[in-house]
């Protein structure tokens, strides 16, 4: 009997930790994939129109930390990536996803950003 | 009427003597001035009959390859692909120091090279490749696992396989229309990338030889991002407007072994015209220039066999991007709350990193001289040092009366590293990795397991000693006339070649005795003319008239 409840016990630890460390974990709900990609193709077109000198991104993830970009996400205050016009066309799914990428590679966080 | 004659004919004379002169000379001035390939010195008509051939050309379209239209899903599978066709290149390839990273030396149970038993004053060591660190500059795909990556030297394009096979994975199973037409864009331009294939070209060379020592220019002084696309002013070999070469016009390459290194083969052994051979395993400016590169009874050509041609047409390095010149690793570790940090300075370089100490950086740096045979002595990490004086981890073999060798420049980069203070030996802290230095700034563990990878026992204390490392500079020679002129070295005082001792250099130099018998020479003709002036005025005065 002892040993059932114990079992039962551990059983529904176990799950309860896990739903826990799903809900608990940090940071926005995106694709940061994409977002990497996403985010190329927007400086690749505000290269295309000449409004940047260069399709590379100048802007890394790595140059902010996680609560920076969280206020400029969430403030949708673009214009530290210039681009304006690319930036005011992008759906919300997409800027979710390049809000993610820059989040997760953020100075501060465990995997900042190199040059790739 | 005598009188008259005589004025006469003295006056017909010189102008006939006028005449002969100006009918002599003009047209020599003139004819100079007319053809100048006459006047060429025979060093440059040497190096442009031995690169005029050079103009390379193919039969092979890789873009028309069928194999090479595969969806690839990983490195190694290109490589599978190239090698279909060119059935050895791997294995010639994996037998060359740029893939094992190791050369045997003279000293026995001794290898060279990073892998090796070799270390110097930058990031030490590569520590049996266990630094994983080092290994982003291994031509393989995944370090030294699995197969060799062909497109680091061969592919025309800069390409991140890596992050792209790797974002392929992640995508693989998402059924997303975005991400389906993401991963087809990932997987177009991986094969764009693929069909580009190339003869080595600077940037391929350069990804890791110009970034040595971990940053742009950090460790030659001579090789930097500059050289990509320099031009005449920096380099007159490799400017578009100049020669144009690529590396591999002077690393010639036999089966994948590119010439060049310095610790196996000296470059006095053969000193082959590129006419004689095109393909010598050492290509040094003699190749081309031969021993007399200057004009036809220039004093210049009387200093070839003494003298390297880059000490004189390489007064500066680093003339474009910083060069890193001192390294101090006893500051290392320093944390901000708890965390590394840079702090960066002048030129927009760091001049502290936690991870790696101090450094100093310094641009257009005057070389140091000394007599270089094409061989260098070097401290590994076996060698016994004196920690009480400056350690010259690698340093030039030769001497005056070395026949092989000449005065040549050099970038000495000085810095302090650890050393074992009981065994009395240079050690290779680990840096890289969860337990490496970068990591746990524990540099007694670092050296612990680092000398392990090595094989080298430790015992357990260090002490920090001055170090220097010599590097030969060879590439950024500049514009004959921003070569040097005689007196930066044959100049009494701040003599570039003050450090070269022991050989009577004419201008810096002075010897009494020879100096007295000039005096006495000189003074002697100063009398003798003023003897013989006096002489003539006194017994012909008056007699003409």
């Amino acid at each position: 009997m002892f040993k059932k409840v114990f079992i039962t016990g551990i059983i529904v630890l176990f799950t309860l930790g896990s739903i826990c460390a799903a809900f608990a974990s940090e940071g926005p709900a995106g694709n940061k994939r994409k977002g990497k990609y996403t985010y190329r193709k927007v400086v690749k077109a505000c290269f295309d129109r000449g409004a940047v000198d260069s399709e590379t991104p100048k802007v890394s993830p790595a140059d902010k930390k996680q609560a920076e970009w969280t206020a400029i996400f969430e403030g949708k205050e673009f214009s530290v990536f210039g681009c304006d016009q690319e930036w005011a066309g992008i759906s919300d799914d997409d800027a979710l996803d390049i809000y993610s990428y820059f989040y997760n590679f953020a100075a501060d966080s465990p995997t900042p950003a190199t040059c790739k | 009427m005598g009188k008259l004659k005589s004025s006469q004919g003295k006056l017909i004379l010189r102008i006939c003597l006028t005449l002969i002169f100006t009918v002599g000379i003009l047209p020599a001035a003139f004819a100079a001035k007319k053809v100048p390939a006459m006047d060429e010195a025979l060093g440059i008509k040497l190096a442009k009959q031995a690169v005029r051939a050079d103009k390379h050309w193919t039969t092979t379209d890789h873009s028309k390859m069928e194999i090479l239209k595969q969806p690839f899903t990983s490195g190694d599978q290109i490589t599978k692909a190239c090698l279909s066709c060119h059935t050895d290149a791997s294995m010639q390839f994996e037998k060359t120091i740029h893939w094992t990273w190791k050369v045997p030396s003279d000293k026995e149970g001794i290898m060279n090279g990073k892998a090796g038993h070799a270390i110097n004053n930058f990031c030490i060591s590569g520590n049996a490749m266990e630094d994983k660190g080092c290994l982003s500059c291994h031509a393989g795909w995944n370090g030294t696992e699995g197969e060799v990556n062909c497109l680091a030297c061969h592919g025309a394009e800069k390409f991140n396989y890596k992050e792209a096979f790797e974002d392929l994975k992640a995508f693989e199973g998402d059924k997303d229309p975005d991400t389906l037409e993401l991963a087809k864009e990932i997987q177009t331009n991986v094969s764009n990338a693929v069909n580009k294939i190339t003869l080595p070209q600077r940037e391929n060379c350069g990804e890791c030889h110009f970034k040595g020592g971990g940053g742009d220019g950090v460790k030659h002084g001579d090789l930097d991002t500059s050289l990509a696309e320099p031009n005449k002013m920096l380099d007159v070999h490799m400017a578009a407007e100049g020669a144009n070469f690529t590396c591999t016009r002077c690393h010639t390459t036999v089966k994948h072994n590119i010439a060049g290194r310095l610790y196996t083969r000296p470059a006095a052994a053969e000193r082959k015209s590129l006419i004689q051979d095109d393909m010598a395993t050492k290509i040094t400016c003699e190749s081309c220039h031969s021993n007399l590169p200057h004009k036809t009874d220039s004093k210049m050509n009387d200093h070839t066999d003494k003298v390297a041609c880059q000490s004189c047409h390489i007064p500066e390095f680093a003339r474009v991007n910083p060069t890193i010149m001192w390294w101090d690793w006893t500051k290392a570790g320093d944390l901000k709350d708890g965390k590394p940090y840079i702090v960066e300075g002048e030129f927009n370089k760091p001049t502290y990193k936690s991870i790696k100490g101090e450094f100093k950086w310094e641009k257009n740096v005057q070389p140091e001289y000394f007599w270089y045979n094409g061989s260098f002595a070097n401290i590994g990490i076996k060698d016994k040092i004196d920690p009480a004086g400056i350690v010259q981890v690698s340093h030039p073999l030769g001497d005056k009366n070395d026949p092989d060798a000449r005065i040549h420049p050099f970038k000495i980069h000085r810095g302090k590293q650890p050393y074992d203070k009981i065994n009395k030996q240079m050690v290779a802290p680990l840096l890289s990795g969860p337990n490496g230095f970068w990591t746990t700034f524990d540099m007694n563990d670092a050296i612990t397991r680092g000398n392990k990878t090595l094989g080298v026992p430790y015992s357990g204390e260090f002490d920090y000693v001055e170090t220097t490392y010599a590097f030969p500079i060879t590439h950024m020679v500049a514009p004959r006339e921003n070569a040097l002129n005689c007196t930066q070295c044959h100049i009494r005082e701040n003599s570039r070649l003050a450090s070269i001792t022991g050989i009577y250099l004419p201008g810096r130099d002075r010897s009494n005795f020879i100096d007295s018998l000039g005096m006495i020479a000189v003074l002697g003709a100063l009398i003798g003319v003023l003897l013989h002036g006096l002489g003539r005025f006194f017994t012909r005065n008056g007699k003409e008239e």
